[in-house]
């Protein structure tokens, strides 16, 4: 882009009359090349331009005011600091615009007296100043026009971004531009959720053509993007909401079990709980049900949604789902977690007492508890864990004392309701 | 004589029908049969001239219509002119002398460009420059030859010395610039450039004896009153300055003292300047007045300057010879603001010993005194300047960080794509800029400051940086001995003051040295070297040169390896016998060796 010193010559302006260090007397004034340009932020180097130093000193104070929080002080010499962009030298002039852009903004965020006008004033001129950071400084300012509920200019933003073109500078964005594209869907769904709210009677009156036409926009493209691998959980939330509205279940579903059980896709568990959670919306069986949480399980034991799979299990009567469903719920405690929480150990406790209806069930358990028995004692099983217990939660303390004898038969707890004694007696 | 000028210009007269042309004693034409004088002048001939010595110029050019375009037609060295009249009356507008502008720099000038064969001459220095070229092979060969340069960074002189003056214009304003930066290429300097200006008004300065030294000058620059940087945009809208023009018009940089100095020194030479006239002591420049403006601007006791006087005289030094430039007896300019402030440092040193000792033992002496209030207290003074320098340093790095650098009016490039971009990316600063100044309500840039030959004030008003200590005394350090004015302190410092072989030691060892030297000192040289805005360095050689003076040269520097380019400081004590004699009034005059102990 800066082909002015390519046409003046590799030679850059005549003054190089600089005083370097007094070490090049004799060295200074021989090499009349272009100055050795590096404004590798702050540092100086030796051949400097006035102009180069200016600049250099100026990111410097910049940089202290802002660390220091001195935002007034910060604007003030963020006003002296765009000549840089003049600068004809060739190599940092992509550097020059993104340090002029992320510091323009930080400095906005802060000022008490910027305007969501000076914001849209620098993210316009910034987007036309360059072809590199062009798409990133789109999605930035849209998110910027998100936040302040400006959703319609949001997308607005987005959707020029989209018909952005220059030449191969946009093969090299190709990544940013989809991105701008998901995002663009997403605030069109955003729109259809305000529009929705707004007119919450009749969602198929002709008054919601708009809305209609929003959701088709956001729809075609959310099918395209999310048959590319990667996380698209916020969009895909959305896109099943949409599509639930409008009693499209099948292409729901498909959508979803895409999701969690392509294996192009990055191992995500949200997908599986978002599956869950559809199902279960839409009552599907306890199989089904199941099935999905299984994968989960293997994923995420600590999962929240484990309680409810051993849940499942439990209601189902086969002895070998309530031996898995307490293998579920020690997985769950071995988390710290769960500790405290009143709602897993009684699971526990219930699986407990189902489980001793089986003949057998002792071995069962310690077969379960031999991985587990040289630490779980120490990890709910102290004297500290029962006067804790005993202090906040004397339910807890109940249904955890009549487990620990079950769980680890063979050890001696200290799990008991004596009080610890510190040396002196309370 | 003047037939080979006209001898392109075939036109009939307008008077009287005649094809016989002269030129005039101011360039121009006219007819030798009536007199009849007309508007054409040689400067404008002589490029249809070097075109190709024939008449035939319409045909090369590619039609009129092109000129108003391009404005005038004009060369570099008009536009220096332009530029070097309007410094000069800036200078005129601060108080110099008319005398300056009239009867010293426009000779020097015209001098200059008459050496140099810019102009005033009958061998102009571009006319075997110019061939007529085919221009597409032209623009080709010069475009390769760009991007060889750009790969392997030698630079061949381009096929520009071979183009033809139309074509080179094309790629500027004015019409012979690109001969400046072929000889420029060929690893000499260009014969005329930005810093050449400063470099003749330093010298028309010191010739016409004006208190402005060349620190001032560079300050004077630096605060904008006297036009450099962007200077061309004063330059009149009929001289367009657009694309290669940039490479001599535009500066980034404001040029040091050392760099000034030395071309100021390689101008002398060159243009073989007689004997200046003479500095004495009466004259602002000399050292003896100049010193008391420095001390009253670091609020040293007016008392010191007796001091500064009498090393000078001891030293020999007060002698005008050793002032004024002369190309048999001195042919160095000499460096007035550094030397004083040397002269300066040097007093001090022998008044207060300045080894981080001896000043802090004296100053305690004067504090327990029971009267010190009227007496000049070396620690007191040095809170008050330490405090009042950190303030005005860091002004002055906030000042740097302000300085808006690019003009109003930039030079295009002739490229219409090139000169888009430049448009657009100066469009979008300014609404940044915009953007900021609203929203930090202050403009930008450096706020205006009235000049000044002052950097500090010192007194009792409102804006003073502090109280006044011109007045105090220096009893504290003086005492009476036989009747005169002896430093109460007897020892002095030095490092080994043999002069380097500069070509085994070609930079200063100021920066190996530095952390050997006494902080008191250092801090000293950082003072002065901060009132003059030069490196510490650059005035620490010029203190050594003093001390040179002042002692001799018979101490050896220690050095251990001349390949490493270490060096111990010999800390050497002069005999307390040739301090005192060295200081007195009366006796010798002339160097005094040192006996080192």
């Amino acid at each position: 882009m800066d082909d002015l010193d390519r046409e003046l010559g590799p030679h850059g302006p005549v003054e190089d009359y600089n005083d370097f260090s007094d070490d090049n007397v004799s060295k200074g004034g021989t090499n009349l090349k272009r100055p050795n340009v590096n404004p590798a932020m702050c540092k100086e180097t030796p051949r400097e331009t006035g102009f180069h130093r200016s600049t250099r000193i100026c990111l410097e104070q910049i940089r202290e005011a802002v660390l220091h929080h001195k935002w007034q002080e910060a604007a003030e010499y963020m006003a002296c600091y765009p000549q840089l962009l003049e600068d004809t030298c060739l190599p940092p002039a992509q550097q020059n615009k993104e340090l002029l852009w992320r510091i323009s903004t930080n400095i906005l965020h802060h000022h008490p007296n910027s305007t969501m006008e000076d914001y849209n004033n620098i993210y316009e001129r910034m987007k036309h100043s360059g072809v590199r950071h062009h798409l990133m400084i789109c999605l930035e300012h849209s998110f910027h026009l998100l936040l302040h509920g400006q959703n319609e200019d949001a997308k607005w933003q987005l959707s020029s971004a989209e018909s952005w073109r220059h030449g191969k500078e946009s093969a090299a964005q190709h990544q940013r531009a989809e991105l701008i594209s998901a995002y663009r869907s997403l605030l069109d769904y955003v729109i259809w959720c305000d529009k929705r709210f707004s007119n919450s009677d009749n969602y198929f009156d002709s008054d919601n053509q708009g809305m209609h036409d929003h959701f088709r926009q956001a729809s075609l493209n959310l099918k395209e993007i999310l048959k590319k691998p990667g996380v698209w959980d916020p969009f895909i939330l959305s896109y099943v909401d949409m599509l639930e509205l409008y009693d499209d279940h099948e292409e729901a579903l498909k959508v979803l079990n895409d999701y969690a059980y392509n294996n192009n896709f990055p191992p995500n568990p949200n997908a599986h709980v978002y599956l869950y959670q559809y199902l279960k919306r839409h009552d599907a069986s306890e199989k089904n049900l199941m099935r999905v949480l299984k994968i989960l399980h293997v994923l995420v034991p600590s999962h929240e949604l484990m309680l409810d799979y051993s849940t499942l299990l439990l209601n189902s009567e086969n002895k070998t789902d309530i031996q898995k469903a307490l293998g579920i719920i020690l997985d769950m405690l071995d988390f710290t977690c769960w500790r405290t929480n009143m709602d897993v150990w009684k699971c526990l406790k219930t699986v407990i007492q189902r489980l001793e209806i089986q003949e057998d069930w002792e071995n069962v358990v310690c077969e379960k508890m031999a991985l587990r028995e040289d630490w779980w004692p120490a990890l709910h099983f102290t004297s500290f864990h029962a006067s804790k217990d005993l202090e906040e939660n004397p339910e807890l303390w109940k249904v955890k004392a009549s487990l620990a004898k079950v769980l680890c038969p063979k050890q001696a707890l200290k799990y008991t309701a004596d009080r610890v004694t510190n040396g002196k007696r309370t | 004589m003047d037939d080979e000028y006209t001898a392109g210009y075939r036109e009939p007269c307008s008077e009287c029908s005649a094809v016989d042309w002269g030129i005039t004693d101011e360039c121009h034409f006219y007819c030798r049969s009536c007199h009849n004088v007309i508007e054409r002048t040689r400067d404008v001939e002589d490029t249809g001239f070097v075109q190709n010595g024939s008449s035939k110029i319409s045909s090369i050019r590619k039609g009129s219509k092109k000129k108003p375009e391009r404005g005038h037609i004009w060369m570099v060295c008009e536009g220096f002119q332009f530029i070097l009249r309007n410094q000069a009356n800036a200078l005129l507008r601060l108080g110099v002398s008319p005398q300056f502008k009239d009867d010293v720099l426009c000779p020097l000038w015209r001098l200059f460009l008459q050496k140099s064969r810019l102009a005033y001459t009958s061998n102009p220095v571009k006319s075997s420059r110019f061939k007529v070229q085919d221009s597409d092979s032209d623009s080709a060969a010069e475009s390769s030859n760009m991007s060889a340069s750009a790969t392997d960074g030698e630079s061949n002189p381009p096929s520009a010395a071979d183009s033809t003056a139309e074509d080179a214009s094309d790629w500027s304003g004015s019409t012979d610039v690109s001969s400046y930066l072929s000889t420029r290429l060929k690893r000499k300097r260009s014969p005329l450039s930005m810093m050449k200006t400063l470099a003749l008004i330093h010298l028309a300065l010191v010739w016409s004896r004006e208190a402005l030294t060349l620190s001032d000058l560079l300050r004077l620059v630096n605060e904008g009153h006297v036009p450099y940087v962007n200077a061309y945009e004063q330059l009149p809208e009929e001289m367009k300055v657009i694309g290669k023009d940039a490479l001599l018009f535009r500066v980034e940089s404001i040029p040091s003292h050392r760099i000034v100095h030395k071309e100021a020194q390689a101008l002398v030479l060159f243009l073989e300047l007689p004997a200046f006239p003479p500095i004495t002591c009466e004259t602002l420049l000399h050292p003896e007045l100049l010193s008391l403006r420095y001390l009253t601007d670091t609020n040293l006791p007016d008392e010191l300057h007796l001091w500064v006087c009498r090393l000078m005289e001891q030293a020999g030094m007060a002698d005008q010879t050793l002032h004024t430039f002369d190309p048999h007896s001195c042919p160095v300019l000499p460096r007035y603001d550094i030397q004083t402030a040397a002269l300066i440092i040097v007093t001090m040193k022998f008044l207060f010993g300045l080894d981080d000792h001896t000043e802090w033992k004296l100053s305690n002496e004067v504090g327990n005194q029971s009267d010190s209030g009227d007496m000049f207290n070396l620690r007191r003074w040095y809170k008050l300047m330490q405090d009042v320098l950190m303030r005005a340093q860091q002004k002055r790095r906030q000042d740097i960080a302000r300085k808006q650098w690019k003009a109003k009016k930039p030079i295009f490039p002739k490229n219409i794509g090139l000169k888009r971009t430049m448009m657009k990316k100066k469009r979008i600063a300014e609404q940044v800029q915009l953007c900021f100044e609203k929203l930090s309500s202050r403009p930008a840039g450096v706020q205006e400051v009235s000049p000044s030959s002052f950097r500090f004030c010192w007194g009792d008003e409102d804006g003073s940086d502090g109280p006044s200590l011109h007045h105090m005394k220096l009893d504290g350090v003086v005492t009476l001995k036989h009747n005169l004015l002896t430093p109460s302190n007897s020892t002095y410092w030095h490092p080994g003051l043999k002069k380097c072989d500069r070509r085994q030691c070609p930079s200063s060892h100021y920066s190996d040295m530095e952390p050997t030297l006494p902080r008191s000192f250092v801090w000293l040289l950082q003072l002065f070297s901060f009132l003059l805005d030069v490196k510490p360095p650059y005035l620490y050689e010029e203190v050594l040169k003093v001390e040179r003076h002042v002692i001799g040269t018979e101490t050896h520097c220690d050095v251990s390896s001349r390949k490493k380019k270490t060096r111990t400081r010999a800390k050497t004590k002069s005999s307390p016998r040739t301090l005192d004699r060295t200081l007195k009034t009366g006796g010798e005059s002339g160097k005094t060796a040192s006996k080192s102990s």
